[in-house]
């Protein structure tokens, strides 16, 4: 029996003192993140294109930078300090094709708001760039037959 | 194929603004010599209009997706009217599709439209071989379309590896632009198809029109 005790003693004081600290602590807060999504103007998800985002305190060094996901998208959780309220500005770029969007944000109280926006290039619709294109090719045509008016209507 | 606002230096926009002005005020000098203004200033009119709406017309190329171009096409056509007809087409993408943007304007045209210019006198060449082969246009005319693509991709190209922002992963993104002449040369071959198909219609229906 002693030799039990013996042995149960000496093998948890062989234990590794940080197998004692098991115990972990997770904190949490709420913060707001930007997430952007970046696609082509025909639609297909930008994948991983890199991300440039400056901060409005230092707008020629970047904050931060990374690539985009397989859907184009990207996360970010911008820093509220005084000194970076304003306007964040975000580069997305892949094989010369990219843009450069400004994300407006508050200070932390009132950050909900604002933060909600989103932004997306040109923001009109496939329709509307159809009417677009068709008031477009109507005036390259309508000149064609202005300068192709015969010699007759122009005496009139 | 159109370079966005904030890929170029100031310095580049402006060179290019200049080189665009320059290069279009000599194709109007040399239009203003044309004899039948009247008939050729609808010709620009109908292509400026194809041109302008071809770059809605999307083909997925990995990684990324085409738009065609027809640089060549208004060149082997149009001759002269091509830079300042491609200009104008430039400018209402930028505008109506953010195709490019209004700093970059005259450094597309020059990387877009110069090449037509080439593709113009390339064209012309056809007077010269006249009677030796029948072929000779068909193989002019692909040559044109698919020459003056790829001479427009490759300024592109040029331009955008000697510039890239330092705050970006300059290897990544070198390789990335580099990877894009693949997709070029395939749009290079659709769009010297396209303008030896187009052109040879025209011998057949309207053979004038190749006349400028």
């Amino acid at each position: 029996m002693n030799w039990f005790y013996f042995f149960l003693i000496t093998t948890l004081a062989a234990l590794p003192a940080r197998a004692f600290a098991h115990g972990a602590n997770i904190e949490y807060r709420e913060t707001s993140a930007i997430t952007i999504e970046a696609k082509y103007d025909d639609g297909t998800p930008m994948a991983n294109a890199q991300v440039i985002v400056y901060a409005p305190s230092d707008r020629a060094t970047p904050w931060l930078k990374g690539t985009t996901d397989e859907a184009g998208t990207f996360t970010f959780v911008p820093d509220t300090d005084a000194e970076n309220v304003g306007d964040w500005d975000i580069k997305v770029r892949q094989s010369g094709h990219g843009d450069i969007t400004s994300i407006p944000i508050a200070s932390d109280e009132s950050n909900t708001v604002d933060t909600q926006l989103s932004s997306d290039g040109s923001g009109y619709t496939s329709a509307q760039k159809a009417v677009m294109a068709a008031a477009g090719i109507w005036g390259f045509v309508g000149t064609a037959l202005f300068f192709s008016r015969s010699k007759s209507s122009k005496l009139d | 194929m159109h370079i966005p606002d904030g890929f170029l230096p100031p310095s580049v926009c402006i060179t290019g603004y200049a080189l665009t002005g320059g290069v279009t005020w000599c194709c109007l000098r040399q239009i203003q010599r044309d004899r039948d203004i009247g008939a050729n200033i609808p010709k620009a009119s109908l292509l400026t209009a194809a041109f302008f709406v071809s770059s809605l017309i999307h083909i997925p190329i990995p990684p990324t997706s085409i738009h065609l171009i027809f640089n060549g096409l208004m060149g082997a056509i149009l001759g002269f009217y091509a830079f300042p007809a491609i200009l104008i087409g430039l400018f209402f993408q930028t505008v109506m599709f953010q195709h490019g943007g209004m700093s970059t304007l005259g450094i597309n045209a020059i990387i877009i439209a110069s090449p037509a210019i080439a593709a113009y006198y390339l064209f012309q060449q056809r007077e010269r071989l006249r009677g030796a082969k029948p072929s000779i246009t068909t193989i002019l005319s692909f040559a044109c379309g698919a020459g003056a693509l790829l001479l427009s991709a490759t300024m592109f190209v040029l331009l955008l590896v000697t510039n890239i922002s330092p705050d970006m992963d300059v290897n990544a993104e070198r390789s990335a632009i580099l990877l894009s002449l693949g997709g070029y040369s395939i749009q290079a071959i659709i769009e010297g198809v396209f303008t030896a198909m187009s052109i040879s219609f025209l011998e057949k229906v309207k053979p004038e029109l190749l006349r400028s």
